[in-house]
Formats: structure tokens, C-alpha cells, sequence
């Protein structure tokens, strides 16, 4: 059986395999039904503040804004959640 | 410059293929890729696309002369991608971020119904390595190793992959066999 993966900020993790499981289930039980409907909205916000400190702390947070173009990505700074302010 | 490109064909249906591929991670068959985040992630009210955008990290030993080059064998990529589950499709394009200054690699890879056996998915991956900033037969040499690399790891995530498939079929089969 597979493990589930850590977090890469360990704090992080128990939201990350909550969030994981959230989606999942949604992706596969409504989504793929045509349900727009997001289930997972609420955990995804508090996975997202954990992980916005570790980008910060690990000086990611430059690198990913500047990686967006090459692959074509729709996201900013203004509707992440991961700026430097 | 070097092309990387291949396909293969999944005899499993879209739908399931795709959600396989979102539960890849971690998987036996991959452990160089360390940790898989999602940085963002939206439903588009319209059209009713699923758009992410994922960090991964990967860490893998990595040949010595590259190891020299780059000191380290960590490094992280972006990846975004778009599901249209109306048109039955899964899009992903990823890009190294660390080093990028001396190898760049670019991966496209396209999940779609077979044209001819709806019930199977047909996998395409392309990748473009292109060494820079390096003399020219260095930037071959960096080419050629990291080709081999990739086409090693795409040989492992196909089977990565069947391997999750088995997975969700099994749990579907346990889920049948539950008395009522």
C-alpha cells in the first residue's frame, strides 16, 4: 500500500492529505459528473496559508511567478495565495 | 536541442485514467519525485475547465557530471494544467524552474479518449531539452544524459501509473462486493 506523501513543509501536511482526499473524491464523484459544485473550497484556503509561508520561507515564491509564462498558466500574484507581501 | 516524444495507449477509459493521474503521486515506481503541491487551483464558471497549477519537487541521484555542474540533485518544477471534461481532455505543461539557466525542460502531455476505442486513453508526452549558456558539445553531452533520464522516467510513470489504475479498480471491485 502506498503512503501518503509528506508535505514539503511538514507543518503543512496533515492539511495536505486532508485536501488530497477532498479532492479526489470530488474530482471523481462530481466533477467528472459535470458539478461544478467545489466541496473542497475551505481546506484547500487553509492548505494554501501553510504552504504560503514555506514558498516564502524557501524563496520560492519569485522563481514560480517567473515560471508561469513557459507554461502557459492562467494564475498571477494577484489571485494566488502565495505573494510576498 | 533534443525532442523527446512518446505515446501509449491506457485500456481504461478517460475518466479514469485521468483520475489516476491526479492520485500518481507518491508512487513505489517514482520516488525521486519528493513532494507534489498545489499552488492553485479554479473552476471556470463557463466552461467548466478545472485549471491547477502544481509544484513538484524532485530529487534523484543524479549523474556525476551534472551533480558538478549543478550542485545538487534537488529541483523543483511547474507544472499547470486544464481539464475539460466535456471534451474529455487532460492538458498538463511543466517546466524545470531550478537550473533552468543550463538544461531547460519543457513537458507537454495530453490525455485523451482513443479515437478509435473510446473506452481506452491515449497518452501523448513531448518534452523539449535544450542545454544552454554551455559550450557546444557540453550542452550535447547535458542533452544526451538527460534524454536518457527522461525516457527512463517516462518508462517508470506509464507503469507508475497502470499500477494506480489496478489501485481504483480494486477499491470499485471492494466497493461492489459490500453487502447491502
Amino acid at each position: 500500500m502506498t503512503e501518503l506523501m509528506e508535505s514539503i513543509g511538514k507543518e503543512c501536511t496533515p492539511l495536505k492529505h486532508e485536501f488530497d482526499a477532498c479532492f479526489t473524491r470530488w474530482y471523481s464523484e462530481r466533477f467528472l459528473h459535470g458539478d461544478k459544485t467545489n466541496d473542497c473550497e475551505k481546506i484547500f484556503k487553509a492548505y494554501q496559508a501553510c504552504l504560503k509561508n514555506v514558498l516564502r520561507e524557501k524563496g520560492l515564491t519569485k522563481m514560480i511567478s517567473d515560471a508561469r509564462p513557459s507554461i502557459g498558466s492562467v494564475f498571477t500574484d494577484n489571485n494566488e495565495n502565495i505573494d510576498d507581501k | 536541442m533534443r525532442l523527446f516524444e512518446a505515446t501509449h495507449v491506457f485500456k481504461h477509459d478517460w475518466e479514469t485514467v485521468s483520475l489516476a493521474s491526479w492520485r500518481k503521486y507518491p508512487n513505489e515506481n517514482t520516488p525521486h519525485v519528493r513532494h507534489v503541491e498545489v499552488l492553485n487551483q479554479e473552476v471556470d464558471p463557463d466552461t467548466g475547465v478545472l485549471r491547477t497549477e502544481r509544484l513538484i519537487m524532485v530529487q534523484q541521484g543524479v549523474p556525476v557530471l551534472l551533480r558538478k555542474l549543478f550542485g545538487g540533485d534537488a529541483s523543483y518544477v511547474l507544472e499547470y494544467s486544464e481539464v475539460d471534461p466535456r471534451q474529455r481532455t487532460l492538458e498538463m505543461q511543466s517546466q524545470n524552474m531550478t537550473y533552468s539557466n543550463l538544461l531547460s525542460v519543457g513537458e507537454h502531455i495530453v490525455y485523451k479518449p482513443h479515437p478509435e476505442q473510446p473506452q481506452h486513453t491515449t497518452f501523448t508526452q513531448s518534452a523539449e531539452l535544450k542545454a544552454c549558456g554551455a559550450m557546444f558539445r557540453l550542452a550535447t553531452k547535458i542533452e544526451d544524459i538527460c534524454w536518457n533520464r527522461f525516457n527512463d522516467n517516462a518508462h517508470i510513470g506509464r507503469l507508475g501509473l497502470e499500477q494506480v489504475l489496478s489501485k481504483i479498480l480494486a477499491e470499485r471491485q471492494a466497493l461492489t462486493k459490500v453487502p447491502q
